[in-house]
């Protein structure tokens, strides 16, 4: 009988920098009369920012939620390199880092990332590496609950950048953050994306979105409504010019 | 940055590393708790306010008000010290304990941290596994108050009976792990904690009900009854070990937990976690029904006072045809509770097939018509039936043996019981548990939970 804290299946189908594709058909959510996703349909490329946008109560962290598999969706697969992946078998994918949560609030900041990484299999060192790649590290004796908005959402990025996950999938991730912090951030992640890490981040702000993401999920209402880089939205749009708001008010 | 490629290979852990790090956030989480540390600082308060009374009673019924000389023979610490001192531990695990074990479980839930969990690499079910194994190193500390009275008792001179001391030691680590199962049942089945105590409590009421209804009714309703937590205790508390108790509350605790894994898997459907749940309380029901019928026991007793003398032990041993009891008498009557305890449980125990029918319609005996036989008690055994009014061991031994067509067996010698008296005052019991116990918990607390370095000071230097 395998330990219950085995791994059930190893990271094999998607190896950082491989060329398999992620892929996500019809995926749709119900919550009793109301459908909060919608037969959402894209890919995620190996090694790319994917950013996520639409407007608030679109269904971006159901759409999180349930492709992560910590949400059960009503319709729809995940599939990699032509193979179906069972919400169970998710998290041997991809790591979600949802947005809005508090966890351990009594824990300190230095302790969390080191149980992160612990339980995850990290080497020490990273830890240290991400709590200096995050300026995490006057934190280290901090309380999760003496944290600021900013200070916590780098914490909760910290956990996810301490797995081993190629795919890593986070919920609004410059929320809370000043400028200064959100170009750090940003460094930080295109670091991952360079070290085979890919990405996919829902954002709000569309200034953000379009300096980090190299393609746009656009979802509005539950239902994508256009996947690409900017100037394919813009061509789906029938913009001749136009920044990504201009695209996101055209197609949403 | 590390990459990807700088974690453990393949994104495999190390099982004893992951079991080391679930464990300690558990420990961590639950010392962070003030519920815990409140428990520990009433549980001190309660086995002092018990170890002081208890020692105190049990010296004047030694004699040390008075009194006469023959009170103090045969007087015993496991129901004059022992019971009551730990019977602090039923108050807490049934008034305190489950919040504590409801904050560990829903906090998980209330705090968004089940959604990182849930991610982990290790199973889900290991992170429940770890949430009990924390619980009952939680419950085992907490038991060190009455470890502690237990050693006080022995340095005044006190006696102590290995065998019925640690049956009722092990009586209260299970009560506390039922007490683990159904809190972290109601802890993940319910929105909220709040809801989750509301849930664990109907539950201990509804075992107070189950208790009372059940008193001489026979049956299901009494054999179910059997293992409320109250009732499963007095079994310990009364010098028995007895198998089905340890394994029906074992099977109960471990269903309990196996509830909150299953649910708390919010990736699965409803339909799938509702299914798993269903599956589980067949089981655990297939499994205690199974459990119960297990007739193994012993009594651990240095008065053996659950057993009969040894040559009527194996002389109602050799019996095998079944003897069914048909009882009139009412459940508050105390000729019930004294032929109950001072002899049907004993036939229970050394008997292969004994029935006891409760015939007694009413539930105080005042009301009974003549003609309803209240007050007879008839015993059936190879076709043969006789009745009688006694509640004396010797007597109903006597019908038993005239129905089975053998002679009463010659009586074997025995050491006789002859008590422990000790006329002592619990001079340092204050102290301990009113000073020094509370000192120590707040000292603990602090020492866990103390202010790290501080933010500022890092970054000011």
């Amino acid at each position: 009988m395998a330990s219950p804290l085995a791994v059930s299946r190893p990271f094999s189908r998607l190896k950082s920098g491989s060329s398999r594709v992620v892929v996500v058909d019809n995926l749709s959510k119900r919550f009793g009369p109301f459908w909060a996703l919608r037969g959402a349909s894209f890919s995620i490329h190996p090694g790319e920012i994917l950013g996520l946008i639409g407007p608030n109560g679109s269904g971006k962290s159901t759409l999180f939620d349930c492709l992560a598999g910590i949400a059960p969706a009503t319709h729809g697969t995940v599939s990699v390199d032509n193979e179906t992946v069972p919400p169970g078998d998710r998290k041997n994918i991809l790591y979600f880092v949802p947005d809005g949560i508090r966890p351990w609030p009594d824990q300190t900041v230095g302790w969390v990332l080191q149980f992160a990484g612990g339980v995850h299999g990290a080497a020490s060192s990273a830890v240290a590496d991400v709590m200096r790649a995050l300026g995490l590290q006057p934190l280290r004796g901090a309380r999760l609950h003496e944290l600021s908005k900013g200070e916590h959402r780098r914490v909760m990025l910290g956990i996810g950048l301490l797995t081993p996950h190629p795919l890593l999938m986070l919920d609004e991730p410059f929320d809370g953050l000043d400028l200064r912090q959100t170009r750090d951030v940003m460094s930080v992640l295109k670091d991952a994306r360079s070290g085979g890490r890919t990405l996919f981040l829902s954002i709000h702000g569309l200034g953000d979105a379009a300096r980090i993401c190299d393609r746009l999920v656009l979802l509005s209402s539950g239902a994508i409504v256009g996947e690409g880089t900017l100037d394919e939205l813009r061509a789906k749009a029938k913009l001749a010019s136009g920044g990504l708001e201009e695209v996101f008010l055209a197609l949403t | 940055m590390p990459s990807p490629e700088s974690k453990a290979p393949n994104g495999h852990t190390n099982a004893a590393s992951t079991w080391r790090w679930l464990i300690e956030k558990e420990l961590r989480e639950l010392t962070a708790s003030r519920s815990y540390w409140l428990l520990l600082l009433v549980i001190g308060a309660l086995v002092g306010h018990a170890f002081i009374n208890s020692v105190e009673i049990y010296a004047e019924a030694s004699g040390s008000a008075g009194g006469p000389a023959a009170l103090s023979q045969g007087l015993s610490p496991l129901e004059g010290i022992v019971v009551p001192i730990l019977g602090a531990y039923d108050l807490a695990a049934t008034l305190l304990f489950p919040f504590v074990v409801i904050r560990l479980v829903a906090g998980d839930k209330e705090t968004g941290a089940l959604a990182l969990m849930l991610q982990a690499p290790s199973r889900f079910g290991a992170s429940v596994v770890a949430k009990g194994i924390a619980l009952v190193a939680a419950w085992i500390i907490a038991g060190t108050a009455g470890g502690i009275a237990l050693v006080l008792w022995r340095t005044m001179g006190g006696h102590l009976y290995a065998p019925e001391t640690s049956t009722v030691l092990l009586g209260h680590l299970l009560r506390g792990l039922l007490t683990i199962g159904v809190a972290a049942a109601a802890g993940a089945l319910a929105a909220s904690a709040a809801s989750a105590a509301i849930i664990a409590l109907t539950v201990t009421l509804g075992t107070w009900a189950l208790d009372y209804v059940a008193a001489a009714r026979g049956g299901a309703i009494e054999a179910i009854a059997q293992y409320t937590p109250s009732a499963a205790l007095r079994v310990f508390e009364h010098g028995e070990l007895r198998v089905s108790t340890v394994l029906v509350l074992f099977t109960l605790a471990i269903g309990g937990l196996a509830i909150a894994a299953a649910w708390m898997q919010e990736g699965r459907a409803l339909s799938r976690r509702l299914l798993g749940v269903i599956g589980i309380v067949a089981g655990v029901a297939v499994a205690t029904t199974l459990f119960a019928n297990v007739r193994a026991s012993r009594d651990v007793s240095e008065d053996r006072r659950n057993s009969f003398p040894a040559a009527d032990e194996a002389a109602l041993h050799a019996i095998d045809q079944p003897l069914t009891v048909t009882v009139y008498l009412a459940a508050e009557d105390p000729r019930l509770v004294d032929l109950d305890r001072g002899v049907l449980a004993k036939l229970r125990r050394v008997m292969k097939r004994v029935t006891v029918v409760y015939a007694a319609q009413g539930r105080s005996g005042l009301f009974e018509k003549p003609d309803e036989h209240y007050g007879e008690v008839y015993y059936e055994l190879g076709g043969k039936t006789a009745m009688s009014r006694s509640s004396t061991q010797e007597i109903v031994l006597e019908t038993i043996y005239e129905l089975a067509g053998r002679p009463p067996p010659k009586p074997i010698d025995e050491a006789a019981y002859h008590g422990y008296p000790l006329r002592a005052q619990p001079t340092g019991g204050p102290w301990v548990f009113f000073v020094a116990w509370p000192l120590v918990v707040m000292a603990a607390w602090w020492w866990v939970n103390k202010p790290k370095i501080s933010r500022l000071r890092s970054f000011g230097e």
